[in-house]
């Protein structure tokens, strides 16, 4: 029996040349690759004749887990390559790793993501060594960018130097010791094509002769399977997201059909294109300094043709005339950064490429249109009209609709309901049309899942990272209405800890906190996902609030909302917090104490810290600020947020009496917009007792007060009339 | 003699490496270049075979720079104050030239003069416009010698004296008008060509024209990404500052750490401190607590010597960052664990205001 071991790495042209020329000179018995076992019997589905890139996708749902993940294929995959030139040379082809759904694979997304970071020693030892940025960069330096002369041997020294001593952990030796049973098992000429940092392991192990392997059958009570779906060149981009594949898919793509030399050409003109459309100015002049630059760099680095980073070094030199906000991506080994160089993101994208996938007509339909037929039908919403659901005891009807209206399926449109997990709306109105585009939308989300809720989960989720603060209290309450928990990624919080605007922050906290808080219907009060993120809304929202400089200007609603959020939370929860109550009210102490703060942030400071009980001289603070075009806004603040408080203490209404008494016509004039906008923060019952105070210090009517018989503005109108004509008569010495 | 300066040039600093790596180099090299382009890369990024490590950012940042020089267009470095850009430039003069001293230093009193070349009154007055009664500026010795130029802060110079740079940098030719015959026009030689570094906190001094930008490549460079690095550098170099300053003891290893994560956290706030708080502001902040400990108590200076020193040196006399810093001190500080962060956090009364 012959073995001959094929070290790979995932989505790489040069490998994937190596395996085709291996299969077609060995013209092996038997082809193993690295792939699902359980979908041996199914290999003519994938055959079919798709245009690639496409995936296999496994769901498994048991009662400790849930997982989903992918196993994907593009054109240049070597396994891929292994599958369709081992049939065509006639060779038994078999995929021999654990199945997807094994728990050895209950940490991973995509069956053909890098395992190069459990190795990281050794090969930042070789970046160093080879003066590269990193592994990726490396791996173009000494495979795809070079000739392939004796790539096997340099494959196999690679590998076996990056795997060395390395004990694998316990998922990758249980996946090792599986696959080296299919070898023992193959007899005659075997051409075995595995991840390159399993081949010395699967080496070692596979001595001997030994049965065919069971495949693993999930357990009884599991829920699981695997089906085709289209991918596409942007998921498979390690720029664009996490365990993904290698980066920049459209350049290997073109490096596959027309070698290094052809993409390098091909990927400059693309980029330029791209820029041109942009409208970014892009001369013949650059365009010879990014080609001196690319070949330059090429031979520095001892490389016939330019590669992959040659190209992006050259072009980011010669295109980009300023300075960059962000390191290029290629160069950190990371997805794209906020704010990187417009240019750079289109190099990025031209190297990513569009490419979509598509599954042959003849494939069987996902389970996700099953599973939504079915429960459109189980739910009476396969009709069309409008559909009216009472939230308390329709809370499934009403999931489902929200589930398709996140995954975009045509159709289905909600006219209205809550808005908030605070709103104390309990019903909601639909609208739904039959639509023909309905069936390819749902293939095209069956990618995401085989049930449409853990469809519209993953869906939700993968819009985390890129959401701006803003949407993201949007993301939070679709998630509600979905019925999702919103795992609280890392990205979420980091969003909201970088978050520049106390308005948006203001609206997430106080989204989050009201369905941490109330929201019994959609089931997620209390739920422990939302703390961290109440915790870092609170956090980053001190910070900046400590940072508000500004003199005497209107009173922003937002900002005082965004303080009364924060207060709320620090009230109520204040066990989740990472912030201690003390350190939070001497931050709202110096902010009330600053001089330099707007007046409208000074009044909710004080309000803040009152309404938490902390020893604050309301009065004596509102004494300091009695100038006529700060004290509005100071007492908009203070009212917005411990109005209670006001209504339970008559000395601050005392105080204002003898404010506004004291003021001059004039003052009274400048004051009075911003100390009716202050006002306006009591509804109508609270201001009765306002009043009532006023006439309790003063005599009148507390009614004849609040319902004066003329407009107010008219009155204020007359007052500043009757001013200028006093002024006038004065200036004239008639008075 | 070399002994005895204060700071020597990259040359004169690393002479044995240049020597070595000059002895072995076999590969082809660019005309007017001392080092091919692979030993210059060797030289600045180092190698495990007894060329020490000089610039810790990325190694294609140094190759573009490098085959950027090998080019007809100059190469600008911009970055952020204190993310070693002029060292860098420094240590490739020294590579690909032999001699990193050719360099004009901008600013607002920068003038044609001492770019391109002026007089030796006397002499002019004696003999009239002759050869020997010109005196050369970096600008003029480097296209006749075929050296790179070193042109640092290119930014601050006024408009004027910035654009003329343009025809130097196309013509490759400087012309002296005053003298007369082959005298009258220096050509450059090959070798010759500009690294000038500019700081993206001057942006808007002086804007640079697009005709200039247009014949400079531009390399951004970056604070160190990484706290490992960060930080062991900070911890080398302040070691090194202090030994030379006779502190006997150095610096402590939590104190340093706290004092990287603190510049670290404050660099990477949205809202930024107006001074930059770069890896080379570490280290200067690092060299004064070691400083104050050692002077002041005989000991290696503790979290409450960074308060003072953060005062004087990040704060300068910006009231807003002050606050800033105040609050990070304030709000952040007592969120960390380890004891060296409680020490920060009660030492926050020690900055002034």
């Amino acid at each position: 029996m012959t073995v001959t071991y094929i070290g790979v790495r995932h989505h790489s042209p040069a490998c994937s040349r190596l395996v085709a020329a291996t299969i077609e000179a060995i013209r092996p018995a038997h082809v193993l690759i690295e792939g699902p076992a359980d979908l041996n019997h199914r290999l003519d589905e994938l055959l079919l004749g798709h245009r690639l890139p496409i995936a296999v996708y496994t769901y498994y749902r048991d009662d400790e887990r849930v997982h989903g993940s992918w196993t994907p294929f593009c054109d240049y995959s070597p396994e891929w390559v292994a599958l369709t030139v081992g049939r065509s040379v006639g060779a038994e082809v078999r995929f021999i790793d654990l199945p997807a759904w094994h728990p050895a694979f209950a940490d991973r997304r995509n069956r053909y993501a890098d395992a190069d970071h459990r190795y990281r020693a050794v090969t930042e030892r070789l970046c160093r060594e080879f003066a590269v940025d990193n592994v990726d960069t490396l791996w173009d330096h000494l495979v795809e960018a070079v000739p392939d002369d004796e790539l096997a041997e340099r494959l196999t020294t690679y590998f076996d130097l990056v795997r060395g001593e390395t004990v694998a952990g316990e998922d990758d030796r249980a996946r090792e010791e599986y696959m080296a049973s299919w070898v023992r098992a193959a007899g005659g000429p075997v051409v075995v094509v595995t991840g390159g940092f399993h081949t010395p392991a699967i080496r070692a192990l596979a001595v001997g002769k030994g049965p065919w392997p069971e495949v693993p059958q999930p357990p009884a009570d599991a829920v699981g399977g695997s089906y085709l779906v289209p991918y596409s060149h942007k998921r498979l981009d390690a720029f664009t997201g996490y365990q993904s594949g290698m980066p920049s898919p459209e350049y290997y793509q073109r490096l596959w059909e027309d070698g290094v030399g052809g993409a390098a050409d091909a990927m400059v003109e693309e980029v330029v294109v791209r820029l041109r459309k942009r409208r970014q100015l892009v001369s013949t002049a650059d365009l010879i300094a990014a080609r001196t630059l690319t070949s330059g760099l090429a031979r520095l680095r001892g490389h016939e043709f330019p590669s992959r980073t040659d190209v992006l070094d050259g072009l980011v030199s010669a295109l980009v005339h300023d300075d960059l906000p962000q390191p290029p991506p290629w160069s950190t080994r990371g997805t794209l950064a906020p704010g990187t160089h417009p240019a750079i993101v289109e190099m990025v994208a031209a190297f990513s490429g569009e490419r979509l996938g598509r599954l042959h007509a003849a494939t069987p339909l996902p389970p996700l249109v099953a599973d939504v037929t079915a429960e459109l039908e189980r739910l009476g919403l396969d009709g069309e009209g409008p559909v009216t659901l009472d939230l308390t005891a329709e809370l499934a009807r009403s999931r489902t609709l929200h589930r398709l209206r996140v995954l975009g399926v045509p159709g289905f449109e909600r006219r209205s309901g809550p808005s908030s997990g605070a709103d104390p709306v309990l019903d909601e109105q639909w609208q739904l049309t039959p639509d023909d585009g309905r069936l390819p939308a749902l293939i095209e989300a069956a990618g995401h899942g085989a049930t449409l809720a853990s469809c519209a989960a993953s869906m939700l989720r993968s819009q985390i990272p890129q959401a701006g603060i803003a949407d993201l209290a949007t993301l939070l309450f679709d998630g509600a209405l979905c019925g999702i928990d919103m795992e609280v990624t890392a990205a979420l919080a980091d969003g909201i800890a970088t978050a520049g605007e106390l308005d948006a922050l203001g609206h997430v906290l106080a989204t989050v906190l009201g369905l941490w808080r109330h929201d019994r219907i959609f089931g997620t009060a209390g739920s422990p996902a939302f703390e961290p993120l109440i915790a870092a809304a609170v956090d980053r929202s001190l910070w900046i609030m400590e940072g508000v400089r500004g003199g005497p200007a209107p009173a922003e609603p937002a900002r005082l909302r965004a303080v009364v959020a924060t207060r709320d939370a620090l009230r109520h929860a204040g066990s989740v917090l990472d912030i201690s109550r003390s350190t939070a009210l001497d931050v709202v102490a110096r902010i009330a104490a600053n001089a330099d703060a707007p007046p409208d942030l000074r009044g909710a400071a004080c309000g803040f810290g009152w309404s938490l009980d902390a020893e604050v001289d309301a009065v004596g603070a509102l004494a300091g600020v009695s100038g006529p075009r700060i004290v509005g806004d100071w007492l908009a603040g203070l009212f917005a947020v411990a109005r209670d408080r006001v209504l339970s203490d008559d000395r601050v209404i005392a105080v204002l009496d003898d404010v506004v008494s004291g003021m001059s016509e004039e003052d009274f004039l400048i004051a009075l917009p911003a100390l009716r906008q202050g006002f306006s923060f009591f509804p109508p019952a609270e201001r009765e007792t306002v009043a009532r105070m006023v006439v309790d210090l003063g005599g009148g009517s507390a009614r004849s007060l609040l319902r004066a018989e003329v407009d107010p503005l008219v009155v204020a109108r007359g007052m500043a009339l009757e001013a200028t004509v006093d002024r006038v008569l004065a200036e004239q010495g008639l008075l | 003699m070399s002994k005895d300066l204060q700071r020597p040039p990259a040359e004169l600093r690393y002479a044995d490496e240049l020597a070595a790596l000059r002895a072995e180099d076999t590969d082809p090299r660019p005309p007017g270049w001392a080092l091919s382009l692979a030993a210059a890369r060797r030289f600045i990024v180092g190698d495990d075979r007894g060329v020490s490590r000089k610039f810790v950012g990325d190694p294609s940042l140094v190759d573009r720079a490098l085959v950027t020089l090998a080019t007809s267009r100059g190469l600008m470095l911009v970055g952020e104050p204190g993310t070693a850009k002029s060292l860098l430039s420094e240590l490739i003069a020294a590579a690909v030239s032999g001699e990193s001293t050719l360099t004009i230093q901008g600013g607002a009193a920068t003038t044609e003069d001492q770019i391109k070349y002026s007089w030796n009154y006397a002499l002019l007055v004696a003999e009239g416009p002759t050869p020997r009664s010109l005196v050369p500026a970096p600008m003029l010795r480097g296209m006749a010698e075929g050296k790179l130029v070193r042109f640092e802060e290119i930014t601050r110079c006024p408009l004027e004296v910035q654009d003329c740079m343009l025809s130097l940098l196309s013509e490759r030719v400087l012309a002296i008008p005053e003298l007369t015959g082959p005298d009258g026009m220096v050509f450059a030689q090959a070798g010759f060509n500009v690294i000038a570094t500019a700081n993206t906190r001057d942006r808007g001094v002086n804007e640079m024209s697009a005709a200039l930008k247009r014949r400079f490549n531009f390399e951004t460079v970056f604070p160190i990404g990484s706290y490992d690095t960060e930080l062991g550098l900070v911890e080398r170099e302040a070691a090194r500052l202090l030994e030379q300053s006779g502190v006997a003891v150095a610096p402590r290893r939590d104190v340093l750490e706290v004092l990287v994560t603190a510049f670290r956290d404050l660099r990477d706030q949205p809202e930024r401190l107006s001074t930059v708080m770069s890896t080379a502001e570490a280290v200067s902040v690092a060299h004064a607590v070691g400083l104050r400990g050692w002077y002041l108590r005989g000991e290696a200076g503790t979290a409450a010597d960074i308060v003072e020193c953060l005062a004087g040196t990040a704060a300068k006399d910006n009231a807003d960052d002050l606050a800033r810093l105040r609050r990070y001190l304030e709000q952040q500080a007592p969120r960390r664990h380890g004891e060296q962060w409680q020490a920060l956090h009660a030492a926050r009364h020690l900055l002034p205001g």
